[in-house]
C-alpha cells in the first residue's frame, strides 16, 4: 500500500505552517496581538473580499501561533502551558490620570526634613485583658475613659477629677485636629487659585475685624479707634417705611391690591363642589348642622321599644 | 408706629382669610368711617384714622396700644393673631362652631373641643380650616382650626377632637401681660 498518495492529500488538505510576509509582522505577545503593516492589495479586495480578509487573518494568527511555540513552556498536570511575556502595547485610559492632592502642612514639612512614614501593625497587645487591641479607634488601646481607677499624678491637685482632665484633652487634641484640617483645606484652595494662603487668609481675618467693629449700636462710629487702625466705613441700605400719616386713599389703594392677590389664592383653593351645588340648589346662606338632632331620634326610637 | 409693608399685609391677610375669607374687604372698606392697620412693637392695630392721627404725637417707645390688637408677627414674620381680634372676626366669621354649655368652661381654660361637647357646626365646614367658637346662646368664646370635617365630626367617639384650640376669651384673664 503507498502512502505517499495519502500524505500528499492531506498535505494539500491544510495550508502550510510558514507564512511569507513582505514586511515582517510586529507581535505584542503578552496581550496576544500581531500587528500587520503589509499593504492591502485593493483589487484583489475586491475581487473576493471576505476570502481575502479571511486569508491574511489566517496567516496572521498562523504567525502569532509560531511564536507562541517558540516560548519556553512549563508543564503541569494540566497540561503544557507557554510563558507569556509582558505586554507591549499602551492602551489609553477611559479616564485622566489623577491629580496629586495638595500636601498637608505636615507632609511638606516631611518632606523638607526627609521624615518618612514607617510601616508599624495597627495592633498592640494589651497585658491588662490579654488580647490584641487597636492602637487608637474604636475600642482602641489608647482610650483611658473606661479605665476603673485612675492615678493621680505626683504634685498634682488631689481633688482634681482625673476623668474630667482626659476628657478635655482629649476634646482640645480633637479640636486642635479639627482646625489644622480646615486650615490645611483652605490653603489648598488658595493655592489652586494662584493665591497666597497667607494673604488670603490676611485679608479675610481684615474683613473679619471690620465687620464685627461695625456690628456695635452705632456702627463703629462712636467706638475708640486706635492709631492707624483703618476707618469703618459701613454702608447700608436703611429700611424704609411708609409714612404713618400718610394719604389715606392711596394707602386703601395698595392694600385692596394685596388683598385681591391674597383672595385670588383664596378662592383657587376653596371651591367647595358640594357646597356650591346646594348653595345653587337651596337659594343661599350656610347651612348649620346641628350634631345632637340624629341622636335624639335614635334615642326617642329606644324608647318606644 | 407704621403702617404695614407689603410683605407684611399680605402675611396678615391671608391668616385673616382663614377665618373671614372675602370679608377682609369689610374691615378695610367700610361705611362709617376710614379704618387703618398699623404697627407698633410687632403687633398690628386696627384703629380709626382720627385716632392714628392723634397717636403720632406719642413716641414709639411710650405708646403701648391704640385701637384693637388682631395680632402680632413673630420674629421669623409669621403673624399670631390674638383673641382681642374676636370681636372683628366673630361679626365676619365664615364657618361657625357652636359648643354646648357643658363644653364652655372646658373651651375657656385652653382645651381642645371634644365631640361631645360639640353643639352644631356649620355645614359642610372643611378640615383644617380656622373657625369661630360660639356658645349656644351665639357668644363668640373665642376661634380655632377644625380637625375633622363636618362630615367626619358626625361618626366620631365623644372624646375625640373636633376643632383645635387656638385662642379664647379665658386669655383675658390668663395671659394678661401678653394681650397689652
Amino acid at each position: 500500500m503507498d502512502v505517499t498518495e495519502q500524505l500528499q492529500a492531506l498535505k494539500l488538505k491544510y495550508k502550510s505552517v510558514e507564512v511569507e510576509k513582505l514586511i515582517p509582522v510586529d507581535f505584542d505577545l503578552g496581550n496576544l496581538v500581531a500587528y500587520d503593516t503589509n499593504s492591502v492589495d485593493v483589487e484583489e479586495l475586491r475581487k473576493n473580499g471576505d476570502r481575502y480578509l479571511h486569508d491574511i487573518a489566517r496567516e496572521g494568527t498562523q504567525l502569532l501561533l509560531n511564536q507562541i511555540f517558540a516560548l519556553p513552556t512549563e508543564s503541569s498536570p494540566e497540561g503544557v502551558y507557554a510563558k507569556l511575556p509582558a505586554g507591549t502595547t499602551v492602551v489609553p485610559r477611559a479616564k485622566p490620570i489623577p491629580k496629586d492632592k495638595p500636601l498637608t502642612r505636615w507632609e511638606k514639612f516631611a518632606k523638607v526634613k526627609g521624615i518618612q512614614k514607617k510601616k508599624t501593625s495597627r495592633k498592640t497587645y494589651d497585658e491588662s485583658v490579654q488580647e490584641y487591641k487597636p492602637k487608637w479607634g474604636y475600642q482602641g488601646a489608647n482610650n483611658t475613659a473606661d479605665d476603673w481607677i485612675k492615678e493621680v499624678p505626683d504634685r498634682a491637685d488631689p481633688m482634681e477629677d482625673q476623668y474630667e482632665k482626659a476628657r478635655e484633652e482629649k476634646t482640645a487634641r480633637v479640636t486642635k485636629n479639627k482646625t489644622q484640617e480646615r486650615r490645611n483645606l483652605q490653603e489648598a484652595a488658595a493655592t489652586a487659585a494662584g493665591q497666597n494662603p497667607r494673604d488670603v487668609r490676611k485679608a479675610e481675618v481684615r474683613k473679619k475685624i471690620l465687620e464685627s467693629k461695625g456690628a456695635t449700636a452705632s456702627m463703629g462710629r462712636f467706638d475708640k479707634q486706635l492709631k492707624n487702625e483703618d476707618a469703618v466705613k459701613v454702608k447700608r441700605t436703611k429700611r424704609k417705611f411708609e409714612s404713618a400719616t400718610q394719604d389715606g386713599a392711596a394707602e386703601k389703594e395698595g392694600v385692596m391690591n394685596v388683598v385681591k392677590k391674597v383672595l385670588k389664592g383664596e378662592d383657587g383653593k376653596l371651591i367647595n363642589m358640594t357646597t356650591a351645588v346646594k348653595h345653587v340648589h337651596q337659594k343661599g346662606g350656610m347651612k348649620v348642622v346641628d350634631m345632637d338632632e340624629g341622636k335624639k331620634k335614635k334615642q326617642k326610637g329606644r324608647s318606644k321599644k | 408706629m407704621r403702617p404695614l409693608t407689603e410683605e407684611e399685609t399680605k402675611i396678615f391677610f391671608e391668616k385673616l382669610a382663614k377665618y373671614i375669607g372675602r370679608n377682609i374687604v369689610h374691615l378695610i372698606d367700610r361705611p362709617d368711617e376710614p379704618y387703618c392697620f398699623r404697627l407698633q412693637r410687632d403687633r398690628v392695630f386696627y384703629v380709626s384714622e382720627a385716632i392714628m392721627k392723634r397717636a403720632t404725637s406719642v413716641s414709639r417707645d411710650n405708646l403701648l396700644t391704640l385701637g384693637v390688637c388682631f395680632g402680632k408677627f413673630t420674629k421669623t414674620l409669621k403673624f399670631k393673631l390674638h383673641i382681642t381680634a374676636l370681636e372683628h372676626l366673630a361679626q365676619y366669621a365664615k364657618y361657625k362652631v357652636w359648643v354646648k354649655p357643658t363644653g364652655e368652661m372646658p373651651f375657656l381654660y385652653g382645651n381642645h373641643i371634644l365631640k361631645a361637647h360639640l353643639g352644631r357646626i356649620t355645614e359642610d365646614t372643611p378640615e383644617h380650616q380656622g373657625v369661630i367658637i360660639y356658645s349656644m346662646g351665639d357668644v363668640p368664646l373665642g376661634f380655632g382650626v377644625t380637625a375633622r370635617s363636618t362630615q367626619d365630626c358626625r361618626k366620631l367617639d365623644p372624646t375625640t377632637i373636633c376643632v383645635f384650640h387656638q385662642a379664647d376669651v379665658g386669655e383675658y384673664l390668663r395671659d394678661e401681660e401678653h394681650l397689652t
